[in-house]
């Protein structure tokens, strides 16, 4: 049974927040196919948020094809997670720290690294006022 | 309704039961004692116009015995005052503390409810009123006997006045109370509006109620000073006297010599014998009366109770 | 959704002697949305709910409930409608059972299992004075009288204003959980945005007595944008947009402007706004934006 958590702060719209929450859980196998997702009453009950954030998550997760809603039963996890390719994540990982050496000969910290990731991976037009 | 009327009136009511209880536990006693007194001195023969000597000194030391005590016992006519004003309470406390918010927002209406909980507070000002009334009736009969009924303290405690005057308190603080919304003030208030009006009645209005009667008769005097007791007119008999002075015989005041014997120096035994006028003049209203004052008192008390209450329910409907 | 009102009012006003509490009061809260309802304290927030649940009467202007009245009908709104009212007045020498019985008593739609399951699930002493309670538990005693009567429509005025934080969130739950079950209607009212944004789908913002803003947060959320740039006027946005307010120092300018489509200005530095910025701009900060009240009312119902 996977549990919610929610950072009020982060700026991450609710609904994403527990989308990529579930997305986490199925990739670790804390959720494996089969397994039932909270209904929206445990979720709303725990978390004190309204109901409608919660439908919309799992909308969100049964159009990526990771969950599928049976009526009147519940939420399911569907089938396999669907991971990139083995092959395909190896590549990625030492591309990212050829990437990572680079940065921090140019003099980025950590920090900076993550700014410019953050900055690159989402369209600059959405960063939230402080 | 019922069962949540009862629930938010029980203190109130409870208190008012045990003034009553507390009352009873002062007049039964004292009662019996009245009323044993009464038979042991075979006072019952002494009733009615022709009374021997023996028979007026038993009624004065009779009366003289328990004079402290019915003046206490007289106090007892704020009694309805203090309850009616008390059981007005639940109604003002619903609107000082805002508790209506809850009441009115329910599934019944705002008018079922105010009416459901005045309609209870009534019956039990009814009810209160009803076992003063038995009480202090039974207590006052001895005395009943041998004064009539028709003085000011008895007349309080007998016959309806009292459903009369607990309503007025009732209605005065509920429309008080619904305006003012603060119970303690509120109460206070009525219950001296009560006194106040209870004053006045008793004082000047009650005896213009209805045209008092008069009569002129003759007084002699006798050897050891002061007229004849036997020889007032019949209908004097346990009336209320509103005044009496010494006159000539058309009824016109004479003014007083020094001296002469009114009736209660008589029954005082303080007397100088000089010479007497000849004359006396009362003012009275005769104990047949007695039904006819009530009423209209009662219907009085009563009627603008009614009036006030409808005031308050009303103001609580409309202007909350 | 239902696009089918559960409360309307239409030029909704109330006045208290001279002073008019609520004024021009106009909005429409689409059934299975939870509202809210906020505004600075003395801004018509309890005056308007109180209209709502037919505790007071218009002075001018409508409001319907189901289609319904709420004073001249309150037979048959009343039962539909669950109300705590500020400071979720109770019957301090009632006991948690005597508040519930009376619960019973005056409705009959009364639903006695509701009523136990949320006793036993919050662990309320049933025989305990309700004055004694704590606050968080008198709220939510308060709260079970109106949801064992399953009413359509909930509402709440500041009920978690005095309440610890924890309490705070019980009661949130508690009210989510409803309406994740019935699809209930909730409006609940606060002087604190900041609880409110995860709960509630809706916004009515209310200043001194008239609605400043009405609408789905969403949409609110996606339409609202803080322009920042080199201090200039605000002259040429606000022909296009609606600036809500605008700030200006040495060096730069600041405009929160509710867009009219596009921001394609390249002079301005988009960003968005969370919720309590928005409703702290239409609060106050309205600055020196030439824009009649009746045109940002007009534009915010839509």
């Amino acid at each position: 049974m996977i549990y919610f958590h929610l950072d009020a702060r982060s700026g991450v719209p609710t609904y994403l927040q527990l989308v990529q929450q579930v997305r986490q859980a199925v990739r670790l196998g804390i959720l494996r196919p089969g397994d039932q997702l909270p209904t929206v009453k445990e979720v709303v009950s725990s978390l004190a948020i309204n109901p409608n954030t919660v439908l919309k998550a799992y909308r969100e997760l049964d159009r990526e094809g990771l969950v599928e809603g049976r009526r009147g039963v519940g939420t399911f996890v569907s089938g396999e997670p669907p991971s990139p390719p083995p092959e395909g994540v190896k590549e990625l990982r030492v591309a990212l720290q050829r990437w990572v050496a680079k940065a921090k000969a140019a003099g980025l910290d950590e920090e900076g690294m993550t700014v410019l990731f953050d900055d690159t991976v989402r369209p600059p037009i959405t960063s939230r006022v402080a | 309704m019922i069962w949540v009327g009862w629930r938010l009136q029980r203190t109130e009511v409870l208190i008012a039961a045990a003034i009553v209880a507390l009352l009873a536990a002062l007049l039964v006693p004292t009662g019996v004692e009245i009323a044993s007194t009464y038979h042991r001195d075979g006072l019952s023969a002494c009733l009615g116009q022709n009374t021997s000597d023996g028979c007026n000194q038993a009624i004065d030391a009779f009366t003289s015995q328990f004079d402290r005590l019915r003046s206490l016992i007289a106090w007892f006519t704020l009694v309805p005052g203090l309850t009616g004003v008390l059981l007005a309470a639940p109604f003002v406390l619903e609107l000082e503390h805002g508790t209506y918010r809850l009441a009115w927002t329910q599934s019944i209406t705002r008018r079922r409810w105010i009416v459901s909980k005045l309609g209870l507070s009534i019956a039990a000002a009814l009810l209160v009123a009803l076992g003063l009334t038995l009480l202090e009736t039974w207590w006052h009969a001895p005395f009943v006997h041998l004064e009539g009924r028709m003085d000011n303290s008895v007349f309080d405690s007998e016959g309806t006045v009292i459903f009369g005057y607990t309503l007025f308190a009732l209605g005065l603080a509920t429309a008080v109370g619904a305006v003012w919304r603060r119970a303690v003030p509120a109460l206070v208030v009525a219950f001296a509006g009560y006194f106040a009006a209870r004053i006045f009645v008793d004082t000047w209005l009650r005896q213009r109620l209805v045209t008092p009667l008069s009569v002129t008769w003759p007084v002699l005097v006798r050897d050891h000073g002061g007229p004849r007791k036997g020889g007032e007119p019949a209908s004097l008999n346990h009336a209320w006297v509103i005044s009496e002075n010494p006159s000539d015989r058309f009824g016109h005041p004479v003014s007083v010599l020094a001296g002469f014997c009114s009736k209660a120096q008589v029954i005082s035994g303080n007397c100088l014998p000089h010479k007497a006028s000849g004359y006396m003049h009362v003012v009275y209203e005769p104990a047949s009366r007695f039904w006819l004052l009530q009423g209209l008192e009662t219907a009085m008390f009563g009627g603008i109770a009614l009036v006030l209450i409808g005031f308050a329910v009303w103001w609580a409907h409309e202007r909350i | 959704m239902s696009s089918s009102a559960v409360l309307e009012t239409d030029g909704l006003g109330k006045r208290y002697g001279s002073k008019w509490a609520l004024r021009d009061c106009s909005l429409a809260i689409p059934a299975g949305s939870v509202t809210a309802l906020v505004g600075p304290n003395g801004a018509g927030k309890t005056t308007l709910l109180q209209l709502a649940v037919g505790l007071s009467e218009p002075s001018a202007g409508s409001v319907h409930v189901l289609g319904r009245s709420p004073r001249a009908e309150s037979h048959s709104v009343l039962p539909a409608v669950g109300f705590v009212a500020q400071e979720h007045p109770l019957y301090r020498g009632f006991t948690v059972a005597e508040t519930l019985k009376l619960g019973r008593k005056l409705n009959p739609g009364w639903d006695e299992a509701v009523a136990i399951e949320r006793v036993e699930r919050l662990s309320l002493p049933l025989d305990q004075k309700v004055g004694k309670l704590s606050g968080g538990q008198q709220a939510q005693v308060a709260l079970t009288l109106a949801l064992a009567k399953r009413p359509e429509l909930l509402v709440l005025d500041e009920p978690i204003a005095s309440l610890d934080p924890l309490a705070r969130r019980e009661f949130l739950q508690s009210v989510m959980a409803v309406v994740a079950e019935t699809g209930t209607t909730v409006v609940l009212s606060s002087h604190i945005v900041a609880d409110l944004e995860r709960v509630c789908d809706h916004l009515v913002i209310l200043a001194l007595g008239r609605t400043q803003l009405v609408g789905p947060i969403d949409e609110i959320l996606a339409s609202h944008r803080l322009l920042t740039g080199p201090r200039t006027d605000a002259e040429a946005v606000a022909r296009v947009h609606e600036v809500i307010r605008e700030e200006h120092t040495e060096r730069q300018t600041t405009l929160l402007v509710r867009a009219n489509g596009h921001v394609y200005d390249s002079r301005w530095q988009l960003n968005e706004v969370d919720l309590e910025e928005i409703v702290l701009a239409y609060l106050g900060h309205r600055g020196s934006a030439p824009m009649s009240h009746e045109t940002f009312r007009e534009a915010m119902t839509g």
